[in-house]
């Protein structure tokens, strides 16, 4: 990563010479406060640094879900063109809220949320993430509540932005030109790329997520016929009666391990996937932050060019009014200059970002797949040879 | 297996042994739909190779359905008290599954299990009623089938009657409530003891079987679905990350098949052996009722001679014109209660063979079925190690590059 300053972000050991600048984050230890519907969980937000921007080496703070809310909102406002880390969902089904599997993978995507924006070079430098990570919980509870309307985008208003951005996408596609749209094939190219793959990744998260529960069940099955078998086994009470007793046993040894492979699974292959399906909605969401910036700057052109008509007029005609128009037409031009500034900002950031965006994901995806087919080989391989030591017994069995 | 004089092998004989050796081969198949609607119904071939005197030549094929082989089972079952009766296949499933492919292999091979173990049974084998069911034209098996008496046409609910009653009295026996009309052979009570355990333990052994089959085949559709969005996800990314989803994809489907097969393997070569134990189980309760109702009937009938006798030196010392009659009724019912002695004793003896020849077997066919599981478990967990194993390379290049 190219950078003013090249920051390490938390896999970098602390112990680095001072010289070399890190900022190393980890969000651990959720712990259930409150009572009743006002539960929720906190978590410890612990930093080291040896930037001068921050207090001292280390700091630990008490963050919870809404904070991390605030942190991303923010970013997602100042950084325009910036892809924005995601975050895990806001909510769950009441009931598995607390669940110790639900709080461990929350914990664990918003420990690599901070910790993408520690490593990204722009990222990095933002105040918002200073705050987050130093101030005290009462600052951060005050700046919480103190969230302007800008900022309290509610989820329907993407899904407007959204709706809007792929139905335009579908216009240029079947060629009903809209003018307040770029007009760029390597763009289009690129939005009709991400809508597609927001769709397939979906689909693949999905039957990852069902393969996960056929494991547990496919588990929870073999455990109650282990049982059976067994008190088959103790029925019985010879030789054959033995043999039963150990096939019972050898299937509920086999029914934990396809638990632990289950968890494995959404843990590092579904968790993953799931976290890359949010990430394509990140990019959408700076895709809609580009269509809009590019409509300011078209009509802030339109209007500029306007007044500047409007204000020769005026010139020729010698009204008294040209002094007020010239003021309105200097204000809109410089507008209309920081319009554009904004989008051309916009779309160099996105450029760096797709690349970014590109080699991290097929890096993060050869990881997630890679862990699949391993665990998926390893829990075979351990079945097999659990049955296959059975087989001596069992041949002794049958021929006797 | 003890036999009288003639030892008649199997379906597993050749039937080109030597003429001398006496052989019996019968075999169950190809299942034909027939009929419309709520009146159809399967119909099956049943050939018979046999160089016994008794049969109408070498071969022999005729054309049975499901009705015909309860025939035969009911029948052997009144005949032949003290033999474990094989056991049939359910009489019923439900509707929409009753003609599905799976449903009509499975109980085609249970009643081929079913006749086959009658003609290799030294005692069932030599039965007219086999002989009957093995030769006779669909137009006779009809008329035979129309004629049946009421004693045939046992209701389930007489059958489930039995059953509590025998098991009330074993708990009767057990909880030391002693009824007059119970055996005390504390052998015998351990068997029954034995075999109603059994049935339960079996019975839940073979509902956690059925689900086991059931997990395979679900896990293999997801696999299956896994494996096509995956394969989508690659057409869409279309570099070398593209082709290793595509693989990975197309890899989760083979595996899919895999699954599936496997599942059908376990369903035919261990569940339906279970539920045939089952079955056989509930066959030896059913002889263990019968001999329950012939000891009944000894004792009863060993009383009444008693009071008979009784009222017969009565009448013999006040010289009653009543003696001849009352005579005449106690040498009845003298020959009534030798009979049903004789009937009660020979039902013990059958038993006590049929319980070697049960556990001998059993042990034989549990061994057989449970091998084959874990030789299939292994067999599908090999495969799909080797076929994930064989993409870890690509996917390690992927990872690292």
């Amino acid at each position: 990563m190219i950078a003013t300053r090249s920051v390490s972000g938390s896999s970098q050991s602390p112990r680095s010479p001072s010289s070399q600048p890190y900022l190393s984050v980890s969000v651990t230890d959720p712990v259930k406060l409150g009572n009743g519907v006002q539960a929720y969980i906190s978590y410890r937000v612990i930093t080291k640094t040896n930037l001068p921007e921050y207090q001292g080496p280390e700091k630990i703070v008490i963050r919870r879900y809404s904070d991390f809310v605030w942190l991303h909102d923010r970013l997602f406002e100042k950084y325009k063109g910036i892809f924005i880390p995601p975050l895990p969902e806001k909510s769950a089904v009441e009931k598995f809220r607390f669940s110790a599997e639900f709080i461990e993978m929350r914990r664990q995507a918003l420990d690599i949320f901070v910790n993408r924006i520690a490593l990204h070079h722009e990222l990095q430098q933002s105040e918002d993430l200073r705050t987050f990570l130093q101030a005290d919980e009462e600052t951060m509870e005050r700046l919480r509540s103190q969230e302007t309307g800008i900022f309290k985008k509610k989820p329907t208003d993407f899904m407007q932005i959204f709706k809007d951005v792929q139905s335009k996408v579908s216009d240029v596609v079947l060629g009903k030109e809209k003018p307040v749209e770029e007009s760029n094939p390597e763009y289009e190219k690129l939005k009709h790329y991400i809508f597609e793959l927001e769709n397939h990744l979906a689909e693949a998260q999905k039957h990852a997520y069902r393969l996960v529960k056929r494991h547990r069940e496919l588990g929870q099955s073999l455990s109650d016929f282990g049982k059976a078998v067994k008190l088959l086994g103790a029925c019985e009470g010879n030789s054959l009666g033995k043999a039963f007793s150990e096939l019972g046993t050898k299937s509920e040894t086999l029914s934990v391990k396809l638990q632990k492979e289950a968890h494995q699974l959404l843990m590092n292959f579904e968790e993953p996937l799931k976290d890359y399906v949010r990430a394509v909605q990140s990019i959408k969401a700076t895709i809609a932050e580009r269509a809009n910036a590019f409509r300011r700057q078209c009509e802030l052109a339109e209007t500029t060019k306007l007044k500047e008509i409007n204000l020769n007029k005026l010139t020729l005609m010698r009204s008294d009014k040209v002094g007020e128009a010239e003021i309105e037409y200097q204000e809109l031009k410089v507008e209309s200059e920081e319009a554009t500034r904004m989008f051309e900002m916009i779309v160099r950031l996105m450029n760096e970002e797709i690349v970014r965006f590109q080699e991290q994901k097929t890096l993060d995806m050869g990881i997630a797949f890679h862990e699949f087919a391993k665990g998926q080989a390893r829990l075979a391989n351990g079945i097999a040879n659990a049955w296959r030591s059975l087989i001596p017994k069992l041949e002794a069995c049958s021929s006797s």
